[in-house]
């Protein structure tokens, strides 16, 4: 390129900058940033639809700047993928917040030209996936890895702040692509396995027993279990076990490298962080630590599993699993008939090739407890700087500033505006903090409660099923009181197990789970999964066949009901409660 | 076991070692025994003492006491003298043959007559002792292998798996063997565990006895080498901090034994006899418990024995102590790789002449609704 001493040459706008353009015109009219529509407070016309708290993924709250991450995500990234794969019945999901607590509700594709346009693209977009599913998500995958690795590598503490707000911006562009990417592979996947559910139904099965027909596979998470619990089994080998259960986890570390054998101990630990520290407690949450950050809840799910001195027999229960479910498709194979058979075998071929029962599980560290960590690193390395200037007081103000504040200040030249942004945060932090105390006494469902839902994969995986809506409406004003006896959901993994009831609802208070307990919660994601080698079994409110929870139990072999609705609020922790995870029932006992 | 006959008679080296065949150990149950183990399983009956075992079987503490009462029972019963005294005879030759007298230490393994079987395998349900040594300890252990078919497990397994009645007859034998001095031991599978890629053969070892590989308290030495060419495309030496060895010998130092073990980490089908866990030497720490030799040489048998079986297999190993490849190399135990075996070609359905089943025209028509489709 030639260098070049010329001033850069402008043909000026000036003459055409005005407020109007026709009569009637706003600004609005221009800027349609969504596909449907973004994040948003709650308003009254929102009375009108109904409104799921999403405990299950956001348990505690946003701050400011998770906001913007969630708009990318489970809004702006639904959205797309709805509609480049063209899911007929619905436009993707939307949020609305209560405070700083995530709600969602969907969009409903409402004419039938559109549903029929749709289904029309739909086909010719997902049938050349599902045909060669491996390739494709090898190829989305090595995409992901390739930016982590990207942005892994850069040294952030040799840059200068207006460096850093590049890699911030290129971090924030990364983020809603693998947004992009984790919805259109999501309902590809869905479309495959409602098919199947579909088809078990119409030939004489239940639609709930295939996700058992795929279950059994490794993921990325029972890696992490599995090398957790091995980690387990070397502490104690090494006489660390009293280090590992007394005390907090904070000077942990500190405690075991002082102890003889400990530093070879620690170095095992940091090389399991090095591959399998590289998540977050929450998904879009960018104010919470990684665990190469902050690795107390692994050190805590270690602990845990030094109280239960037998561990946990990964390769009987995977082995037991895996039988399970071939016992089981064998058995579906018996009782159907030929040209059933034929369709049920390729229905099995094509989910066992393309999984989602697998995939829910296998897309988290690639996406949902990931994608946010640059965008987190690159914030908090900026908030540094910032701070060393004397522009904000402490790095983590920066969660408190939502991202449009945060381009106006880099971009238009806001220096000024650093002391008024400055000056919100104590309030901010109090807001925050308010909300936070408010989350466990929300409602679960917000607006007009509906007789049924057309999107299925509020069905399938936040388990909105007639039932968990029916028991909804039957709510009294006042709640249920006590004195219920049965909680009735969806049978998620089966057996039957009683013990003493421990209800939690954020993942934080999971450390008070003891050995032997029955779980019971809104709902679990992959930070529960240490949990269920040692607790009795599992309650959920929300999920149906596809949550975490019903999948993780069919692996760890425990009963499981999802879907109750209910049962946060009608079981108090120490009540004695039964599960029946075949019938989908629960009884408070005492 | 059967498989480990198989192996001797076709040339792989295997310790040397008797069996306690299943037909032999058939009704081997004392009679009262085996009446209170009825007692025990059976549906409750108002005020009895078996009432309160037997209530609730569904209920997984009540399933740990139940094995804890059944394997107390079991372990507790002498064998009859006749096999007693035919153990004694088969121990003695066998302390003769390999020149150890009453120093010899043995493997006690259990083999339930389908325990390798690819579709009902019920690996893990029983469980192995190591370390074992003179024939009044090799009986009380081949009872404790019959009581292992009890553990909380293998009763939930059976439970599962198996119909409603947890006494169904065992159909167990047993394999006395002896222990190999094992200088470095391990397991090879035929395919890469992980991506179920079969051009590749992978190794995992650690110094001493194999079970702390096996029960995966270390991160092992690992290798991958190409099948055909043999060449070793991939070695990581692992971070070994602990090894297993026989309790009382040097090398397990202060750390305490005890009859079961007390240093082990008991995953079912892991609970051994007579070995520990021990730190492991720094000087060993570091460096690879295998040759290339070695490596390739054990690839080539694993291979072998892969096609000698028609599918792919992980093989149990050991390598002797004070000997050269290939004399040293033992092949102690095989069995179909279950992960990746369980969905091989063989196992799934027959492909159909034409596609039938559409899943995006399915959901389509009978998920999305959409009318016309």
């Amino acid at each position: 390129m030639a260098v070049s001493a010329d001033p850069p040459r402008v043909f000026p706008v000036d003459d055409f900058v005005r407020e109007e353009l026709y009569p009637g015109y706003r600004q609005a009219f221009g800027s349609q940033p969504f596909v449907a529509g973004p994040v948003r407070p709650f308003s009254l016309a929102d009375n009108e639809r109904y409104w799921l708290r999403d405990s299950l993924h956001f348990s505690e709250g946003m701050v400011p700047a998770s906001i913007s991450t969630l708009d990318d995500a489970q809004t702006w990234g639904a959205q797309l993928g709805a509609e480049i794969v063209g899911v007929p019945p619905t436009r993707g999901s939307v949020n609305r917040l209560a405070g700083t607590h995530v709600y969602i509700g969907t969009i409903d594709v409402d004419t039938q030209w559109q549903v029929q346009a749709r289904a029309a693209r739909f086909g010719q977009y997902v049938s050349p996936i599902l045909a060669d599913f491996g390739s494709y998500w090898s190829m989305r995958a090595a995409e992901l890895i390739a930016a982590y690795e990207h942005f892994d590598n850069l040294d952030l503490s040799a840059m200068s702040p207006a460096e850093l707000w590049t890699v911030l911006k290129d971090a924030y562009a990364f983020h809603r692509r693998a947004w992009f990417i984790h919805f259109e592979v999501m309902y590809v996947l869905t479309a495959n396995y409602l098919a199947f559910y579909a088809l078990a139904e119409e030939i004489g099965l239940s639609g709930s027993q295939v996700s058992s027909f795929l279950s059994g596979q490794q993921t990325f998470y029972s890696r992490t279990d599995e090398e957790l619990w091995r980690l387990a089994g070397l502490a104690r080998s090494l006489g660390l076990d009293p280090a590992l259960t007394q005390g907090s986890p904070a000077d942990m570390r500190m405690r075991i490298l002082a102890l003889p054998r400990g530093a070879a101990w620690v170095a095992e630990f940091d090389s399991f962080l090095a591959v399998y520290g590289q998540r977050t407690e929450e998904t879009c949450r960018i104010d919470t630590p990684s665990w190469i950050e902050d690795p107390s809840p692994a050190l805590y799910s270690i602990g845990t599993f030094l109280a239960k001195p037998a561990g946990f027999d990964f390769r009987g229960a995977r082995a037991a699993a895996v039988l399970e479910r071939d016992s089981q498709i064998e058995q579906a194979r018996r009782s159907v008939n030929g040209s059933d058979l034929a369709r049920f075998n390729q229905a099995l071929a094509s989910n066992q090739a393309a999984n989602f029962a697998w995939w829910n599980e296998e897309h988290n560290y690639l996406i949902d407890r990931r994608a946010a960590i640059p965008v987190r690193r690159a914030t908090l390395e900026l908030g540094a700087r910032l701070t060393d200037s004397g522009r904000i007081a402490d790095p983590s103000d920066m969660f408190f500033l939502f991202k449009p504040e945060l381009i106006e200040v880099m971009e238009s030249g806001g220096e000024g505006r650093w002391a008024d942004l400055a000056a919100m945060i104590p309030d901010r932090r109090a807001y925050f903090q308010h909300w936070r105390e408010r989350g466990p006494s929300l409602p679960t469902m917000l607006g007009t409660i509906p007789d049924t839902v057309p999107d299925p994969i509020m069905i399938e995986v936040f388990g909105l099923s007639g039932h968990f809506l029916e028991t909804l409406r039957a709510e009294p004003a006042g709640g249920f009181g006590t004195g219920v006896v049965e909680i009735r959901g969806f049978p998620a993994a089966k057996g039957v197990a009683e013990g003493v009831a421990r209800v939690i609802t954020t993942v934080t208070d999971l450390h008070t789970v003891q050995p032997g307990e029955v779980l019971v919660c809104g709902g679990t994601t992959t930070e529960w999964t240490p949990a269920f080698g040692i607790i009795l079994a599992c309650v959920c409110d929300t999920g149906g066949s596809l949550t975490h929870a019903a999948i993780v139990s069919r692996e760890y072999g425990i009963p499981c009901v999802v879907g109750t609705a209910v049962a946060t609020t009608m079981i108090k922790t120490g009540d004695r409660v039964r599960v029946d995870g075949r019938a989908g029932t629960v009884q408070v006992l005492a | 076991m059967a498989r480990l006959g198989q192996l001797a008679s076709t040339g792989w080296r295997v310790p040397d070692g008797y069996a306690i065949t299943a037909g032999a150990l058939e009704g081997w149950l004392p009679p009262a025994a085996l009446a209170e183990l009825h007692r025990l399983f059976s549906a409750p009956t108002a005020g009895s003492a078996a009432a309160t075992a037997g209530a609730d079987y569904s209920g997984h503490q009540r399933l740990i006491q139940l094995s804890e009462h059944a394997r107390q029972l079991i372990e507790s019963q002498a064998l009859p003298s006749g096999l007693a005294d035919a153990v004694a005879d088969a121990h003695a030759r066998l302390e003769s043959r390999t020149g150890r007298g009453t120093a010899l230490r043995v493997a006690v393994r259990s083999s339930a007559v389908g325990e390798d079987g690819r579709a009902a395998s019920f690996a893990g349900q029983y469980e192995t002792y190591l370390g074992v040594s003179g024939a009044d300890e090799v009986l009380r252990h081949i009872a404790k292998c019959w009581a292992s078919g009890y553990s909380a497990h293998a009763l939930d397994y059976r439970r599962r798996f198996g119909g409603s009645s947890p006494l169904r007859a065992h159909d167990l034998a047993v394999g006395v063997l002896e222990l190999v001095d094992a200088r470095s031991a391990g397991v090879a599978f035929t395919l890469d565990p992980v991506t179920g890629d079969r051009g590749r053969l992978v190794v995992e070892a650690n110094w001493g006895l194999g079970e702390s590989v096996v029960s995966g308290q270390v991160t092992p030495d690992y290798w991958t080498v190409e099948r055909g060419s043999g060449r070793i495309l991939e070695r990581r030496v692992g971070a070994k901090l602990v090894w297993s060895v026989l309790a009382g010998t040097e090398a397990a130092g202060a750390v305490d034994g005890g009859d079961d073990g007390a240093g082990e980490i008991g995953a079912a089908g892991a609970r051994r006899s007579g070995t520990v866990l021990a730190p492991l030497p720094a000087e060993l720490a570091q460096a690879p418990c295998l040759s290339d030799d070695e490596v390739r040489y054990i690839c080539r048998q694993a291979a072998a024995i892969e096609a000698a079986e028609g599918a792919p297999q992980d093989v149990e190993w050991a390598v002797a102590r004070d000997l050269d490849v290939p004399d040293s190399v033992y092949f102690l135990q095989h069995r179909p790789e279950t992960t990746w075996g369980a969905t091989a070609p063989e196992s799934a359905p027959a492909p159909a002449p034409a596609k039938s089943f559409d899943p995006v025209q399915y959901a389509l028509r009978n998920v999305f609704k959409v009318p016309g489709t």
